[in-house]
């Protein structure tokens, strides 16, 4: 067998037992014909190649990430706790040495999972990698500084929602335009709350961008940041629906394409995310990252059809234009008037209406974050979500960054008194990541 | 009555058993010669023979376990072959690096079995013509993806036998193998080339030993899965003996020990190694993916078993003050005439066995001791040393468990099961066996049992061993295909619309029947001891096929097999 040079940790977990319908695409056999592609070229017999069984997370494991309404266990199966604790194992794998690199290769799926969970959207629940993220800074200690650069074709909605004011997580989105494509956010502006600006970057990428498109964002815009960043793990939460097979999206990205950027990449850890392209595309795709990961040679791995030509003049210049704004404003992110984006009182607030595709919830969310000189600032949410056919559920939460400061936790706490659950407003949370505590207030208690 | 000689060739002693209508009724046992491996078969058939009468012999029924493959692939001195394969699009062919002259040729099946690249016949000659050139006679044809749709294999076969019939051995891979994993299938492939026609001589010499004895019934040997084949069988798929010695000694613990259902693991103690094997409920566990031999991984079905190079010969030495034991043998105990200090010198030392020279072991024990600069009584040392060796397999235990615990699964109900799959019961055999099994198995905490006979438990256990074939059989009713690998067949499903799982399932049971006949061993034979009830489908899965938001179709994957098994066996001659 080849004798490659890193040692690579698999989680490999298809829940092959599990759908959210019998023909949504996000159903029993996604990942079956990636399985045979993987058992037949050998890949579980690569040397360096361990196979790792997932574990399950646990609730708290969620809860440092996420607010579940009105609990966890209301929204999530057991099937999303083994993928958000499979990409825990991944992960534990590499910070204990086991592996050089992990790629947790499961389902379901979670980058369009935010900070508040009233149901699924975008055939998500529970954020895999947000999850992993705060068990990993729980663990190995809160000074982690975290790179995901997320390449599913769909805007990473979620992820960006959960780390948008985090100073220590850089979080990267190349995706197709958000004008054309679910969920419609992701745009070169969005760029992170007042405690985090400019860690949040967002390149969305025309339709029919190709595998030259993709890497040039890479070698141009995500490499020279993460070096820039310098990041103590880069996480790849590696959708694979910028396929040109992908019946769902319109890239042109390939195999090889995949392979090359996990190659130049060279993340710690690999997440799947989307990809429902379940035959032409994820068997090769899933064959060439894992080469790419071993450190092997993937110019062999080639979708059976014909390959997508390159992509037209104008979406080479759109695509170019784009990396150059975003250098721009990584360059100059320093020097930037932060008052002139985000106002000068003590406050800043927001306003969002989220919708729930898969479970037909539209949610109302208003959030004040303190804009605190010492820390990335406090934040207090409120959101109401309601079916189209039933009465609305009103929430709150408290949530204290990291690395708060003391005046920042005082009024925290204070906000937290304040908030009193009744029939109006149900639950009352507090996250609190520095001292690691979920407080649940509620009226039907 | 029936009667079933069984005999174990293994490294150093030959063994034989006979078994009368079930009744262990004698054993003999002879040393091996490695350059004549049925000189000792004949010793101990001729010593069984003695105990026979005349008219018995017509009937009397041969299963043999040899070494001969094992040694073969383990000594690399198989028959040159080269490989013909169509790996199409995947990993590098160049990076697999096989040891042997590899052709890659064009044409690619895809993981639903449609082909996506065409053979260029023309190419597939001119390997040929090369391969024949560099005098090479022997072939292995795998295609990638080639047990989804063998149609490739099976033309480059044709070509190959219309370009030069007189090939000396040729395989194929899907026909040794209907399961995934195309690097495994090309080595079982090749090893399977290159023992051909040393099993060949082999078949034929033992044909001619039987003939001498005057032995008329059927001749099986023993594969590495702890079932049986047919002699002439093996002619064609020759790998599938290799391991067989590990094999029968599992087999010939399900026939003596008393198992009572319940997860048992059982350790074979000998003067090098100890192996380590698992039965689950009267089930020996097998190999996930197949057996590894030499370095090289297969897809030879196998039962499980780990060796960790812990025996009563092992050589003790001091390690930076740390007592070690293993894994090498520098030879026999002193106690016995040998060179080093090993655990069966301290047994010998404390006089708990009533062989070798207990001064000689105490002397050895005292310099010992002095060695590491330890004032330490004798028996101390002793002690010490029973207790690491005890301390070392109970690790290997342990180990074998964490790693069967740690086995991917790849469905929620699996990783929700009840965690673990523990030991309730450990049984020994082997020479140190009677001294080591009670205090490892203290140490385990388990209730424990030393094998009786555990000399000829190879040999009752290949005795004992019956028949076993698999077959996969995989239909994809939205491609309206059938394809059973080991039977080169590719069908198309009539009725797709109505085909489902009860039908695969029936049709599976069925396919292993046909191919049961085909691998000699006839339905009514099976008849006599197995009915079709036994015949169990192992691996089953089914999918749906969906195109855009309907379902176009179902996948369904199945093994079904004859599993290893053995008759029951009465002993107390």
């Amino acid at each position: 067998m080849p004798n490659n040079s890193n040692r690579l940790g698999l989680v490999f977990f298809p829940a092959f037992d599990w759908a959210i319908s019998p023909d949504h695409p996000e159903r029993e056999e996604r990942l079956l014909y990636t399985r045979d592609q993987i058992v037949e070229e050998g890949l579980l017999d690569l040397p360096g190649l361990v196979e790792y069984r997932p574990e399950l997370a646990t609730e708290k494991d969620v809860q440092r990430a996420q607010i579940c309404i009105p609990t966890v266990k209301s929204v999530v199966t057991e099937s999303h706790l083994v993928a958000a604790g499979g990409t825990i194992t991944a992960a534990d794998k590499v910070m204990k040495g086991e592996v050089d690199r992990a790629f947790a290769l499961l389902r379901p799926p979670g980058h369009h999972a935010m900070r508040f969970v009233h149901g699924s959207r975008g055939f998500c629940t529970i954020n895999n990698e947000a999850i992993m993220i705060e068990h990993l800074r729980h663990v190995y200690g809160a000074h982690l500084k975290i790179a995901v650069v997320d390449t599913d074709a769909h805007h990473a909605d979620g992820s960006q929602d959960i780390y948008y004011n985090d100073p220590d997580v850089l979080h990267i989105c190349l995706h197709q335009d958000g004008r054309t494509l679910y969920p419609g956010t992701g745009d070169v502006a969005e760029l992170g709350g007042p405690g985090a600006y400019a860690l949040t970057l967002n390149v969305p990428l025309p339709p029919e961008s190709g595998d030259s498109e993709l890497l040039y964002v890479l070698e141009h815009l995500v490499m020279p940041v993460l070096a820039d960043f310098g990041p103590d793990i880069v996480i790849n939460a590696a959708g694979q629906d910028n396929h040109y097979t992908d019946p769902l999206t319109n890239m042109n990205v390939t195999a090889k394409g995949y392979a090359r950027l996990t190659e130049i990449l060279k993340p710690d850890i690999v997440v799947l995310e989307g990809g429902y392209s379940i035959e032409g595309a994820l068997p090769y795709v899933n064959v060439g990252i894992i080469l790419a990961l071993a450190g092997l040679d993937y110019s062999a791995v080639r979708e059976p059809d014909t390959q997508p030509p390159e992509a037209p003049t104008a979406v080479k210049e759109a695509v170019r234009r784009t990396v150059g704004f975003l250098q721009d404003t990584w360059g100059k992110r320093r020097e930037k008037d932060l008052d002139s984006l985000y106002g000068c009182g003590p406050f800043f607030k927001r306003q969002r209406r989220i919708y729930y595709d898969t479970d037909e919830i539209m949610e109302e969310q208003q959030e004040e974050i303190r804009r605190c000189e010492q820390c990335s600032g406090y934040r207090v949410v409120l959101s109401a979500a309601a079916k189209s056919y039933r009465s609305g559920r009103r929430a709150a939460a408290v949530l204290i960054p990291w690395h708060v400061c003391k005046n920042c936790r005082d009024e925290a706490m204070e906000a937290f008194e304040r908030l009193k659950p009744d029939r109006e407003l149900e639950y009352v949370y507090l996250q609190d990541t520095a001292d690691d505590r979920y407080l649940v207030k509620s009226a039907r208690q | 009555m029936s009667r079933i000689i069984g005999i174990d060739v293994g490294g150093t002693n030959t063994n034989a058993a006979l078994l009368e209508d079930g009744n262990l009724v004698a054993t003999a046992k002879y040393p091996t010669d490695h350059h004549a491996l049925l000189s000792s078969a004949g010793a101990v058939l001729e010593e069984i023979m003695l105990s026979l009468p005349e008219q018995s012999k017509q009937n009397l029924e041969l299963h043999l376990s040899t070494t001969l493959t094992t040694n073969a692939i383990v000594e690399g001195c198989g028959e040159p072959v080269a490989a013909i394969l169509s790996p199409g699009p995947g990993v590098n062919l160049a990076d697999l690096e096989f040891p042997f002259p590899v052709f890659a040729v064009k044409g690619a099946i895809d993981h639903r079995g449609r082909e996506t690249e065409p053979l260029d016949l023309a190419e597939i000659g001119q390997a040929i013509r090369s391969i024949r050139q560099q005098g090479i006679n022997s072939l292995a044809i795998v295609g990638k993806f080639a047990v989804r749709n063998p149609c490739h294999e099976l033309e480059i076969a044709k070509l190959l036998q219309k370009e030069s019939s007189d090939i000396l051995s040729l395989t194929l891979g899907h026909r040794l193998s209907g399961r995934l994993n195309f690097p495994r299938r090309v080595m079982t492939a090749f090893l399977n080339a290159g023992v051909s026609r040393l099993q060949a001589e082999f078949a034929g010499m033992v044909k001619q030993l039987v003939s001498s004895y005057g032995i008329g019934g059927p001749i099986f040997l023993l594969k590495a899965d702890g079932g049986t084949m047919e002699l002439d069988e093996s002619l064609t798929r020759p790998v599938e003996t290799i391991l067989s010695g590990p094999a029968a000694s599992i087999m010939g613990t399900l026939a003596l020990g008393s198992l009572d259902d319940q997860t048992v693991v059982t350790l074979d103690i000998g003067g090098t190694t100890t192996e380590i094997a698992v039965l689950v409920g009267s089930d020996p566990l097998t190999e996930r993916d197949g057996a590894v031999i030499g370095g090289y991984r297969t897809l030879v079905p196998a039962l499980f078993s780990r060796s960790i190079g812990l025996g009563g010969d092992s050589r003790v030495y001091w390690n930076e003050g740390k007592l070690e034991i293993g894994p090498e043998r520098k030879g026999p105990p002193v106690a016995l005439g040998g060179p080093e200090l090993t655990p069966t010198d301290a047994v010998i030392a404390l006089g708990y066995v009533s062989f070798g020279d207990r001064q000689k072991a105490r002397a050895e024990l005292e310099r010992f001791g002095k060695q590491a600069g330890l004032g330490v009584k004798e028996e101390e040392l002793a002690e010490r040393i029973i207790a690491v060796f005890c301390e070392r397999a109970i690790t290997g235990v342990r180990r074998v468990f964490d790693y069967l615990n740690q086995m991917p699964v790849y469905t929620v109900s699996e990783v929700l099961a009840p965690k673990g799959l523990q030991p309730e019961k450990l049984i020994g055999m082997g020479g140190p066996a009677e001294f080591f099994i009670p205090k490892i198995a203290a140490g385990l905490g388990l209730p424990y049992q030393v094998l009786p006979y555990a000399e000829a438990a190879n040999a009752v256990g290949a005795a004992a061993s019956r028949p076993t074939v698999a077959i996969n059989l995989r239909a994809d009713t939205a491609l309206g295909k059938l394809v059973v690998p080991e039977l080169d067949e590719l069908e198309d499903i009539r009725h797709a619309m109505t085909f489902d799982l009860k039908n695969a399932r029936e049709l599976a049971r069925e396919k292993v029947l046909v191919y049961a006949a085909r691998m000699g061993v006839y339905p009514e034979q099976i008849g006599t001891q197995l009915d079709r009830s036994e015949i169990e489908i192992t691996t089953e899965e089914a999918f749906n096929v969906v195109r855009g938001f309907y379902t176009a179709g179902r996948i369904f994957s199945l093994t079904a097999q004859i599993r290893p098994k053995v008759n029951p066996v009465k002993t107390g001659f």
